[in-house]
């Protein structure tokens, strides 16, 4: 499916999924005439409106340009399987950050500080060598040092090493 | 405006000086990795400006945006790499410069020209911003409103090539701000029962996701660039080399201020404008392209000034007018300032130290700026694998700093996520990120 017909039908969605939560916003006798919900009513109406005429826009535009469209295709089809090919690689970098954010309250600070580096290392493609390792460690101690040390920051410290730092 | 004894108090009894020259250093390193530009610099140390003096905060902010203004011309020049969008057009002589050998006297027109493009911008910053903030004084309510609206406007100039999804983004970033408690009833709206979303969604989230983290996932498994020569020195043009450049210069300026005070202009137009312009009113046209000295001052003095210039019309009347300025709105925002008139009547000491703290960024930035250049080189030389794992560490740990919470860090990585989908489907996310920014402002008044 064309890219922009599918953002048009995800903004769609998006619209009516925020518009059945707006009807569970709670009045309030402290409410003015719009109310707590009447700014994001509209915005939901607005969001539908330009997706649907996202929608209509890219349907016309395939039907009144299809000898153009077709004379562009090469080039647009090789950049957009380009970037089509980057979007795993790119959610598996950011899940990274999430198993960051899974071990921090268990592991502590630097030692899941020190596990994101390396990790995204190897992810990177660096080759295994004691660079890795030193670079992680190197890392999570001085990461920790700034920000616990020096700016006093109270960064999870891990329930499995407490008392430890 | 600043009087002589509000600068004395800045100096002798803030931290300003150290803010400053903290910025700028920081400022040149974003600025220099490519990849990196000056409104992710600058997003990047906004977390960390949360516990600081607002006024030390936001001068940090503007000294960070001088310096990566600066720093992005360093690739530029070596490896034909422009460290930030804005000096691309610095690319074009500044790299056959460093092609016929002559790279330190390259570097050395870059920074000199800097330097007298931002305190140009600073000068216009401080004679217009005063009289356009009285004007600004006679804003009632629906003044705001109407101020909100235009800068909700400045979309239309942002959405590059397609209205609709720039519209589009913006109400998703309009709906990002009702999050929360609304400011008028006290109802709380799609918090879903979670704590942590009664106080909303901070536009530093959005802004860390949108800008810092979508740049590292689309960077994941792209090649490696060039490496920088080590043993470069900047040299630092003499009197006649000024002279010669100060017609390119001029032009750099004026056409900074035009775009800076522009919606939608930003530093990248006015460099690529400048340059054209500078050619053309040239004596010398023809060295346009093969190392020219002109070629490199006139696009470096016009993004230096708009660092400064483009600060105008965010601090008169709270539209930013480029991705550093939303930053730099959010920094504002973050701190309880409201942008735009209420800030000349209620915290003139955070405009006295923007000028002030500016003022020692843009004097600073000679020495700093040849001091910090084997640092740059250093920092760009270092493997990507590595330098994107240390990047992500430093935006982890500091969106954890602003209110401890785990949770902070699952919106950020999950705006993260919106941001590089946007970028696949060609959404804009400067209007995304001026719709939560801006959004309260329109609804509260």
């Amino acid at each position: 499916m064309n890219k922009d017909l599918l953002s048009g039908v995800v903004l769609l969605a998006v619209a009516g999924t925020y518009y059945t939560w707006t009807t569970q916003i709670a009045d309030s006798t402290l409410s003015d005439e719009i109310g707590a919900g009447g700014l994001p009513k509209v915005l939901a109406a607005i969001l539908a409106i330009l997706a649907v005429c996202l929608i209509v826009r890219t349907l016309l535009s395939a039907r009144m340009k299809p000898a153009t469209a077709a004379a562009a295709a090469g080039n647009a089809d090789d950049e957009e399987a380009d970037e089509n090919a980057k979007l795993p690689r790119a959610i598996g970098f950011l899940l990274f950050g999430a198993a960051y954010v899974a071990l921090l309250p268990f592991v502590g600070y630097p030692i899941a500080t020190a596990l994101l580096i390396a990790g995204i290392a190897l992810y990177e493609g660096s080759p295994r060598t004691w660079v890795i390792p030193a670079a992680a460690i190197g890392g999570g101690i001085l990461y920790w040092a700034i920000f616990v040390k020096l700016l006093g920051v109270n960064q999870p410290m891990g329930s499995l090493f407490q008392g430890l730092f | 405006m600043a009087t002589f004894w509000d600068i004395i108090h800045l100096l002798t009894e803030t931290p300003i000086f150290f803010v400053a020259i903290a910025g700028l250093t920081w400022g040149i390193l974003g600025g220099a990795l490519p990849g990196i530009s000056a409104s992710i610099t600058m997003a990047l140390v906004l977390p960390f400006t949360y516990t600081m003096d607002p006024a030390q905060a936001i001068a940090l902010l503007a000294c960070v945006y001088i310096g990566a203004e600066y720093g992005g011309s360093i690739p530029a020049i070596l490896i034909r790499t422009p460290g930030t969008n804005s000096s691309a057009a610095t690319v074009i002589d500044g790299y056959e410069m460093n092609r016929q050998g002559r790279a330190g006297e390259a570097l050395g027109i870059s920074l000199m020209s800097g330097v007298v493009g931002s305190l140009f911008g600073l000068a216009m910053l401080v004679l217009l911003t005063e009289p356009l903030s009285w004007l600004a004084l006679a804003f009632t309510p629906a003044s705001y409103f109407g101020l909100g609206i235009l800068g909700l406007s400045v979309i239309a100039s942002m959405s590059g090539g397609s209205l609709i999804k720039g519209l589009a983004a913006a109400t998703i970033g309009l709906m990002l701000s009702t999050v929360g408690t609304d400011p008028i009833s006290g109802v709380t709206r799609f918090t879903f029962d979670i704590p942590d979303l009664l106080g909303g969604i901070e536009p530093v989230l959005v802004m860390v996701g949108l800008f810092a983290l979508t740049e590292l996932m689309s960077q994941s498994g792209s090649a490696g660039m060039s490496r920088l020569n080590a043993s470069i020195r900047i040299k630092l043009p003499s009197l006649s080399m000024m002279n010669k450049l100060k017609r390119s210069q001029f032009i750099g300026c004026i056409l900074g201020l035009f775009e800076g005070l522009t919606p939608g202009g930003g530093g990248s137009i006015a460099a690529f404008m400048s340059y054209n312009e500078a050619r053309r009113w040239s004596k010398t046209p023809q060295l346009f392209g093969k190392g020219s000295e002109e070629g490199v001052a006139a696009p470096e003095a016009a993004n230096n000034t708009v660092a400064s210039t483009a600060m105008i019309p965010l601090l008169s009347f709270g539209i930013p007018s480029s991705n550093s300025t939303a930053v730099l709105l959010g920094g504002l925002l973050m701190h309880g300032l409201i942008p735009g008139p209420r800030l000349f009547e209620q915290s003139a000491q955070v405009i006295d130290s923007i000028y002030v703290g500016s003022f020692i960024a843009i004097i600073a930035q000679i020495g700093i700026g040849i001091i910090i250049l084997p640092a740059c080189i250093w920092l760009v030389n270092r493997p990507r694998q590595y330098r994107s794992g240390f990047i992500f560490a430093l935006i982890l740990s500091g969106i954890y700093t602003l209110n401890n919470s785990l949770f902070d860090l699952g919106i950020a990585l999950g705006l993260g996520l919106v941001g590089y989908l946007m970028r696949l489907t060609r959404f804009p996310v400067l209007p995304m990120i001026l719709g939560v920014v801006l959004g309260h402002m329109v609804e509260s008044s």
